[in-house]
């Protein structure tokens, strides 16, 4: 993992970004998810509860059928490990902070710092994320193999490619996070915005239901847009359900939609720092 | 270091609906120049929205002015803004720039990174910091179970490992005890002397000003009243000494011919006189039985209080 960072120290420092800065950020930000141990536990401990409801009412739904919508019931309880799963990593119930920093002023220090304001917070996120999965995620893939079996990737090609779609559905679901933090910076109360993107959000990533259950029209409606990147489409590797050269264009698309949201954040910011600038915080 | 010629700053307000509201131009800031030289401490004194923030934010890059010059070392703060903020360093009182949650030393370790601080200066300024504010004894615990004085301490630690050429100070001793004040206003004191760090403090403390700085500028109403240092500042706009008299009884008429009556309440009235305190002693003894006399200098908080409400002064020529 260090010989990795340090390459991409290496390369970071060719383009002129401070990449040192970035893993640091990213490492402090892993380390302070480990300040709540408690907290870590209960969060758990709602995640299985829920996801043992979840699994309930998908497996009560497949009756005696053997598919829906191509699903197996072993294939619908993997979903909704992988789902629980994600919850907290991806942010999936919603995220406010960088909003909070703009609302309490406290954006105003941060702008102090000599280092990229979008790519600081990405980092923070990063490690955030990285420290999420592993502490909860992890926890209940485990906990729901024990309990109800799970299907994984097949091989290692199928684990590496399902690991960088996830590391993509992150970054795509981080650039649409900010992006709808970045409402922040015109409106005193964009929290109500924040809450109608993280309900669209969950329907239309998969999160409340897979994408396949949704009717045809729907789903191909939802093909052009980025929230099937944040996580369905993850979930679809995980499962087999997409093979041979359709992995690539899934991971293309998955990597398009991360680059444009994150182009769209980096104008919004500097939309919303020139507001700052000109009008005061 | 700092140059500011005819700096000024509007804001659009708008009141009302957001159809029909009207919309309102503010003047923050009108007209203000001022320079200050690598290493001078200035006190820069104002109300709560005087213009002080407004001005503060322009000098680190945040706002754009409406019109006028200002360079910091060589430096347009708002155009290329990245570049020139990792010359500043800054502490906001009420703000921590600290993880809330990890240790102080993992917070002050990040900025070597952020500010790209050779490691060997780093680690000599880290050593010197923690001696002069004896940050050792909680260099390992979480910022959030800090007292405010140690997170003070580890905040302006935090502004100065990079070296920076100008360190912004915006009430770096509220809310803490004397001990603590005198601890931090040493240090300031000690940074400036011993690595010629320019700094500008706002505050309303005026001990801070009276210890650290030499030269104070006053702000009120956007403009700038006062640029000058402390001691003319009294003499020129002093309040006079006061008298304060007990009478035994309250005088049926407290007036008493030659002295200023201040106020008067009861036993005890009040009179304002310049120059030695014999004679309105004598004066006011005469007038009528007396139980104590006590006499007031004025401060210099007073004297600045004088200046806001009285608008005592046009604006600097």
């Amino acid at each position: 993992m260090n010989a990795a960072l340090l390459r991409w120290g290496l390369l970071g420092q060719a383009a002129g970004i401070n990449a040192r800065l970035y893993c640091a950020a990213a490492r402090l930000s892993f380390r302070r998810q480990f300040a709540y141990p408690a907290a870590t536990f209960w969060g758990l401990l709602t995640n299985l509860f829920f996801g043992a409801l979840r699994v309930a009412v998908l497996l009560a739904l497949f009756g005696l059928k053997p598919q829906v919508a191509g699903y197996t019931p072993a294939d619908a309880v993997t979903y909704t490990g992988l789902t629980q799963a994600f919850l907290a990593a991806f942010s999936l119930f919603g995220w406010y902070d960088l909003m909070r920093t703009v609302h309490r002023g406290e954006i105003v220090t941060e702008l102090l710092r000599p280092h990229s304001f979008l790519g600081f917070w990405m980092a923070q996120d990063a490690g955030r994320a990285a420290a999420q999965f592993l502490l909860r995620g992890v926890t209940i893939l485990t906990l729901y193999a024990l309990l109800w079996g799970l299907k994984l990737p097949e091989g290692a090609a199928g684990w590496g490619l399902t690991l960088l779609s996830a590391g993509l559905a992150w970054a795509c679901g981080f650039a649409f996070r900010f992006l709808v933090n970045g409402a922040a910076f015109w409106s005193p109360d964009a929290v109500g915005i924040g809450r109608f993107a993280w309900a669209l959000m969950g329907l239309a990533c998969g999160f409340l239901m897979p994408l396949a259950f949704f009717p045809a029209w729907f789903q191909s409606l939802l093909a052009w847009t980025p929230f099937p990147s944040m996580m369905n489409s993850t979930v679809e590797l995980w499962l087999g359900h997409v093979s041979g050269t359709q992995v690539l264009r899934v991971l293309g698309v998955q990597a398009a939609w991360t680059l444009v949201l994150l182009g769209l954040a980096r104008l919004v910011l500097a939309r919303g720092l020139r507001r700052l600038e000109v009008a005061g915080g | 270091m700092i140059e500011v010629e005819h700096l000024h700053k509007s804001f659009q307000t708008r009141s009302g609906g957001l159809l029909r509201g009207q919309r309102r131009t503010v003047e923050a800031v009108r007209d203000v120049s001022f320079r200050v030289a690598r290493g001078e401490v200035v006190g820069y004194l104002g109300p709560n929205g005087a213009g002080k923030s407004t001005t503060i934010k322009v000098l680190t890059g945040l706002l754009v002015p409406t019109s006028g010059r200002v360079e910091v070392g060589g430096l347009v703060p708002w155009r290329d803004r990245r570049r020139y903020v990792g010359r500043l360093g800054a502490v906001f009182g009420q703000r921590t720039t600290l993880w809330w949650d990890l240790p102080v030393r993992d917070s002050l370790d990040l900025l070597r990174d952020v500010y790209r601080v050779p490691p060997d200066r780093f680690r000599e300024n880290l050593k010197a910091f923690t001696a002069l504010l004896d940050l050792g004894p909680f260099l390992g615990t979480p910022a959030r179970a800090l007292s405010l004085g140690q997170r003070m301490r580890a905040d302006l630690a935090a502004a100065l490992l990079h070296d920076p050429d100008l360190l912004f100070l915006d009430e770096p001793t509220v809310g803490l005890d004397v001990v603590a004040r005198e601890r931090i206003r040493q240090f300031v004191a000690h940074v400036n002397a011993e690595r010629e760090v320019t700094v500008l403090l706002t505050t309303h403390d005026l001990t801070d000003v009276e210890r650290l700085a030499r030269r104070v500028m006053i702000i009120d109403h956007g403009a700038l009243l006062y640029d000058g240092n402390l001691p003319d500042l009294q003499a020129r706009f002093g309040s006079a000494r006061e008298l304060v008299v007990d009478f035994e009884a309250p005088p049926a008429d407290p007036r008493v011919p030659g002295l200023k009556l201040v106020s008067s309440e009861g036993p005890r009235v009040t009179y304002a006189f310049t120059g030695a305190a014999a004679r309105p002693i004598a004066l006011a003894t005469a007038h009528a039985p007396v139980r104590d006399v006590t006499v007031r200098e004025p401060d210099i908080e007073a004297t600045i209080r004088r200046i806001y409400e009285g608008g005592l002064l046009g604006t600097v020529s």
